[in-house]
């Protein structure tokens, strides 16, 4: 167990080796509840990255997300190569993400919050209002192969591969001088600022890597769905990863790896067993926020450091 | 018809206001972004769906004191959820007290879908309030003209509340400065749970009073929610005078809105919104 927890390096080659061999033995039911658990993953990182590292917390980063949906399903539909299609979903997103980072990052804390989630009620509404480019509520579908022709098993590697991609660029990046800057300015802006960083710009940069990220997850999202939705950009679907992240456990990598299994894995299970699941997913999300502020993360981490040596 | 829809979106800023009174109030002194607000609004609104047949039906009396319950129900409910669990993680980051309301958002909604049913319910506006009066030729319904006058009478109650009492003296201090009221030895935990639970009541009775005029379903806490986030942020977070300014402003443009570009009115309030914020950046920095 110790040498995984000082080499994440190894346990993240371990986990991506583990998760490949169970895509390819999985039967097609599991098949599709892996593949869409990856790619909430990948969502609720990207948030975590802004959350944990940066110290921004958005209300808003289903903007990105739901731009990525669109921006591959509508150039999809136009008749682009699909290929080309599923660049153009990121690159929309991380437009996106340029543009309302560089507003919302003038703000802090509960007023950076809520520009995020006005940029986000913004876009759902262009979205859910523009009938003739987006088809409003009834949304878009058929623009693209089911699978992008890949199989459900080649389309579920390749859901993976992006997962560990983006969780490997967080990676990279907080262990580069850039996410040292990032998480200094995250931690406190003002030392940051005597140390001659410039906070906005710090906090831009990070956001559009977690914004371009969302847009990788929404892309996918909407691919493996077959379909594309206004509520993608909506309020339901900026929640969702932010409760993931801190069912996770917040200031962690790994937590929103653990997040996105829990969310999904009770939601799964209680759906299928009672009615009200929706009910103990809520006094699961309080108790876990007033009694272990660092999340399921944080219990495993307990667990694991009372076996090992101290040193 | 612009009239008429002044006169619309007027009424329509005097509920918004009801609802983000609460929120801002609770804001200002618990510093507390609640999203269960909207939830608590739903639940005055099914209350009083399930009140109505029983208490005087018909009536205008019947219908107040209805009105007047629910609130008083959704009231206890908030001050439940303020002692049992918000008072817990005052001191925690606001990341961690806003996912608590979260978790209160779907707990209320499962319970709202368990109890009353996925379907769309109505209740039937009180006889004695039904009718409309005739101004300059349009009609308008007595029952919104009504709740106009009701909202605009919270509106001066409340006013009264925190400019006159010492209540009211207390909620100012605690919004100004919290920790200088607990060292003048006053119990915080009071103040807390009484504002909680005020807000609770304001949007439970604005929930009470909305319910003849529209469907109650399971999905009004999301849209009250965005609304009142709305007003409060544009009208500045905490400030009374500002949501109640920027709530008649948004009900009015929403309403006139819809008749020039019907599908830009909501785009609208929140571009209004981000330009608030945007504006405020600047002015922050001089």
């Amino acid at each position: 167990m110790n040498i995984l927890v000082r080499h994440p390096v190894v346990a993240g080659a371990l986990a991506f080796v583990a998760s490949a061999s169970i895509l390819v033995l999985a039967n097609d039911v599991w098949l599709m509840r892996l593949t869409e658990l990856l790619i909430w993953i990948l969502f609720a990182a990207s948030l975590n990255f802004l959350i944990s590292f940066s110290g921004m917390v958005s209300f808003g980063h289903a903007a990105y997300f739901g731009l990525g949906c669109y921006g591959f399903a509508l150039s999809a539909k136009a008749g682009v190569p699909i290929i080309v299609a599923v660049m153009i979903g990121p690159l929309v997103a991380t437009f996106a993400a340029a543009i309302y980072g560089a507003l919302c990052v003038r703000l802090n804390k509960i007023y950076f919050a809520m520009l995020t989630l006005a940029c986000a009620e913004i876009t759902y509404s262009v979205i859910h209002q523009w009938y003739d480019l987006t088809g409003g509520d009834t949304g878009l579908t058929q623009f693209a192969p089911p699978s992008l022709d890949l199989g459900a098993r080649g389309f579920a590697l390749l859901v993976l591969a992006c997962c560990a991609g983006g969780l490997l660029v967080i990676r990279l990046v907080l262990n580069a001088p850039l996410g040292l800057v990032i998480r200094s300015v995250g931690e406190n802006p003002g030392r940051a600022a005597a140390l001659g960083f410039s906070q906005r710009q710090v906090q831009w940069v990070a956001f559009v890597i977690a914004g371009s990220l969302a847009g990788v997850a929404g892309t996918l999202y909407s691919a493996f769905q077959g379909n594309a939705f206004p509520d993608y950009a909506g309020m339901r679907f900026s929640l969702a990863p932010l409760v993931m992240v801190i069912l996770g456990g917040l200031g962690s990598f790994f937590g929103p790896v653990i997040g996105a299994i829990v969310e999904k894995g009770l939601t799964g299970v209680l759906s299928h067993y009672v009615v009200f699941w929706e009910l103990i997913m809520g006094v699961v999300v309080i108790t876990v926020t007033v009694y272990s502020p660092h999340g399921f993360w944080g219990l495993i981490k307990r667990v694991i450091n009372k076996g090992a040596p101290r040193g | 018809m612009l009239f008429v829809q002044i006169v619309n979106g007027l009424m329509e800023g005097v509920m918004l206001f009801m609802v983000a009174s609460g929120l801002t109030l609770i804001f200002g002194v618990s510093r507390i972004v609640n999203f269960a607000h909207g939830s608590f609004f739903m639940l005055g609104a099914f209350l009083t769906y399930q009140f109505a047949p029983h208490i005087l039906p018909g009536t205008m009396l019947g219908f107040v004191l209805t009105v007047i319950m629910a609130g008083m129900l959704t009231a206890f409910v908030g001050a439940c959820f303020e002692v049992i669990v918000l008072r817990r993680i005052y001191h925690a980051e606001e990341l961690l007290q806003l996912i608590v309301t979260v978790g209160m958002v779907m707990i209320m909604r499962d319970v709202v879908r368990v109890v009353w049913g996925m379907n769309d319910l109505a209740t039937a506006i009180p006889d004695a309030m039904s009718g409309a009066v005739n101004v300059d030729s349009y009609w308008f319904p007595i029952y919104n003209l009504g709740v106009m006058g009701i909202g605009l009478l919270v509106v001066v109650v409340l006013w009264a509340v925190v400019r006159f009492t010492r209540v009211g003296v207390l909620l100012r201090a605690a919004t100004d400065d919290r920790g200088m009221v607990a060292l003048l030895g006053i119990n915080q935990a009071y103040i807390f749970t009484g504002v909680f639970a005020s807000g609770s009541l304001l949007a439970g009775i604005a929930g009470g009073l909305a319910a003849p005029l529209g469907s109650i379903n399971f999905l009004l806490d999301t849209t009250v929610i965005t609304g009142a986030f709305l007003v409060v942020v544009i009208g500045g977070l905490g400030s009374l005078s500002g949501a109640f300014a920027a709530a008649l402003a948004i009900g009015v443009l929403k309403a006139v809105g819809v008749l020039y570009f019907p599908r830009a009115a909501m785009v609208t309030a929140f571009v209004i919104m981000a330009i608030v914020l945007i504006v405020r950046s600047f002015k922050a920095r001089g």
